[in-house]
């Protein structure tokens, strides 16, 4: 066989083998478009924090000895999930919603479509919704609020239940995707959609009091301020609508899309984007106050600790920043953060995407402990 | 090329499965001219295959004249077997890119969509509001496999089209036919199988991308090329460049007397006189050829 004729051959097994073996990882199938794995925040009561692992369980951890309040409450997976690594929705048991805690109760969502109500200080299991099948995949996290629970749905529907039973009390139909949390103040609850609007529904039977057209998706949750509502769009814009009416007060354009929640502190909101900065702005009129670049995409919702407001860029470093212009490193996790951070008593408190959760000091930065969420 | 098919989306109805069809066709266009040259060159090889077998035949046993021999034949008729290759491995970098756009494009989960808006560009506005894209098209939501199993098939059958069309409707060569044949099968049967388990929007392109190629082919080839009886076949255009390269090869008069003058007339004419009988049968088979070569217009 001659030199060129067995180039020739050798090039075409090469082909050949790139298609069969490496096809799959060449033309897009690592890391885009595989197993969901989520990212749920915490929240704290009574020293314990509740969050919900990459392992697909509702973990309840006390912060002073970091030992688990009870064992760790695992969510079935779900049964509809079929195909391998380039078929979406292949299997797992993701939590992206922080959960939303009652006296009693403890709410968590999970991405396969169904909502659990679990018992605060046993662990037992008091009710899931739905109580047969599944919902569309859940993405936010529900809010508990007045005896009643909010949940939306990639079906597009605003769910609200009774928060001791799980009965659905009313639904709201949106035009797209529902990723937000909502939120609720006084008799209304505001949630965003992928058809691009804001609604203000009532709380007590789900009727619209008005919506708010922005021209990109809205996963973002609402923060209700001072009657304001704050909501960030995937047009770019963040803006201010009057509580009242959903009348456009102020916006502002950042450079990329707005994902997590705003804050507001003494007059100020503070807000992050997928850009990779923090804003600040005079919650009246809009005026930006100061602006902080931390170099890495911000997905998560920041939280007040210690007078400073705590953001965590996706690249594991944890900011305190204020509206003075100041901006301070506290530390660098080496690990990607998407949770959103939860705070008390002068510590944060920071799920990875290694499923570790940090307790870091608010002052020094110096990180108290670390635990690892994987089933030991 | 992320936010190129985003855009064009846009201005598409807002619909995912037009805008993967039309830079689909965008990009084959642009990559047309490495297309044809390669579908060429493979021609050009298949039409060589039963004079290679005949070379092989001839001088199996003294690997540097045959060597020699082959160099000689690429040469002349100016065909390369890597050059077969080549223009395909310059293409699929296209190919990959424009792959993976259309996986990213198709973001379903939180962290395809946080993975998306770092490849979108902050110039162009439009891409922002666009996101995330109708995944709906036809019978498909494009974002998950089609479970009616019509594109995995149509995927498999536009390979199989694809490939039979270039497939050599005549060979000597045994081994070759066997190859051939086994291409021919196991490719579709495998692309099809993958497809099964791609988003639709991925196998959305490899079917149109086929589509493409076969069109190209029908025109470059010579029609439907192996899909057609042997013999009904006709080289159209430029593939009369080679033919007429092989054929000028054979028919061109070999005087062993001529050979052998520089070792001797007696040498010489001793090997013409052995060499005659397959002189005479070469060019018996230069006569053949003629009669296929197509009437000057």
């Amino acid at each position: 066989m001659s030199g060129k004729l067995l180039i020739g051959k050798v090039l075409l097994l090469l082909v050949m083998l790139l298609a069969l073996v490496g096809g799959p990882a060449l033309l897009g199938c690592t890391g885009v478009n595989t197993i969901p794995r989520g990212w749920s925040g915490g929240v704290i009561a009574d020293d314990t924090i509740f969050l919900g692992s990459m392992e697909g369980k509702l973990v309840a951890i006390d912060v002073s000895s970091q030992e688990r309040r009870w064992p760790d409450v695992p969510f079935e997976a779900s049964k509809k999930a079929t195909g391998f690594g380039c078929a979406p929705d292949a299997g797992g048991v993701a939590i992206y919603g922080s959960p939303s805690l009652t006296e009693e109760l403890v709410y968590i969502a999970a991405y396969h479509g169904k909502l659990y109500a679990i018992n605060s200080e046993t662990g037992a299991l008091r009710w899931v919704y739905p109580r047969e099948g599944e919902l569309e995949p859940i993405v936010g996290g529900p809010v508990s609020v007045l005896g009643k629970v909010y949940i939306g749905s990639s079906d597009g529907k605003l769910y609200a239940l009774d928060a001791a039973t799980g009965d659905k009390g009313w639904e709201f139909e949106t035009g797209g995707k529902i990723w937000s949390t909502p939120s609720v103040n006084g008799d209304t609850v505001y949630i965003g959609s992928f058809d691009k609007k804001l609604y203000a529904l009532d709380t007590v039977d789900g009727r619209k009091k008005w919506e708010f057209a922005t021209e990109g998706a809205i996963v973002a949750t609402p923060l209700v301020y001072d009657d304001t509502v704050y909501i960030g769009s995937f047009d770019r814009y963040l803006y201010a609508l009057s509580e009242a009416d959903g009348s456009l007060r102020w916006k502002f354009q950042a450079e990329n899309w707005f994902w997590g929640r705003p804050l507001a502190d003494g007059g100020v909101i503070y807000t992050a984007s997928v850009d990779g900065r923090v804003y600040a702005f005079n919650a009246g009129n809009g005026d930006k106050i100061a602006e902080f670049n931390l170099g890495s995409p911000v997905s998560s919702s920041p939280v007040l600790s210690e007078g400073s407001v705590m953001v965590a860029s996706q690249a594991g470093r944890i900011y305190a920043v204020n509206s003075g212009q100041q901006k301070k490193q506290l530390v660098d996790l080496e690990e990607e953060i998407y949770a959103s951070l939860a705070a008390s008593g002068g510590v944060v408190y920071v799920h990875t995407d290694k499923d570790v959760l940090y307790a870091v000091d608010t002052r020094s930065g110096a990180i108290r402990w670390s635990l690892s969420l994987e089933s030991e | 090329m992320i936010n190129i098919l985003i855009v064009v989306s846009g201005y598409l109805l807002h619909n995912f499965g037009l805008a993967i069809i039309a830079l689909t066709i965008i990009v084959r266009v642009v990559t047309l001219p490495l297309t044809t040259k390669q579908l060429r060159a493979t021609k050009a090889m298949q039409e060589m295959q039963p004079k290679l077998a005949e070379l092989q035949k001839k001088h199996g046993k003294d690997k540097a004249k045959l060597a020699q021999e082959q160099m000689r034949m690429y040469k002349e008729s100016g065909v390369s077997p890597a050059g077969c290759m080549l223009p395909m491995l310059v293409q699929m970098p296209i190919w990959i890119a424009l792959f993976q756009s259309i996986i990213r494009v198709l973001a379903t989960k939180p962290e395809d969509f946080l993975n998306l808006s770092q490849h979108l560009y902050s110039s162009w506005s439009q891409v922002f509001f666009l996101v995330p894209l109708n995944s709906q098209f036809l019978w498909l939501d494009l974002s998950i496999p089609d479970r009616f199993l019509m594109l995995p098939i149509l995927v498999g059958g536009t390979m199989w089209l694809q490939q039979k069309m270039v497939m050599p409707t005549t060979s000597a060569d045994p081994k070759q036919q066997a190859q051939s044949r086994m291409m021919l099968w196991m490719m579709p049967l495998m692309f099809a199988f993958l497809t099964m388990q791609f988003p639709a929007g991925l196998a959305l392109y490899w079917v149109i991308s086929n589509v493409i190629t076969i069109v190209i082919q029908y025109y470059m080839v010579g029609g439907w090329g192996g899909l057609m009886p042997a013999g009904a076949q006709k080289p159209v255009g430029r593939d009369k460049k080679y033919i007429t390269h092989i054929t000028r090869v054979e028919e061109k008069p070999v005087d062993f007397a001529d050979v052998g003058a520089d070792i001797g007339a007696d040498v010489g004419a001793d090997i013409a006189r052995k060499a005659a009988p397959s002189l005479r049968m070469f060019k018996r088979q230069a006569k053949k050829n003629k009669g296929h070569r197509p009437t000057r217009k």
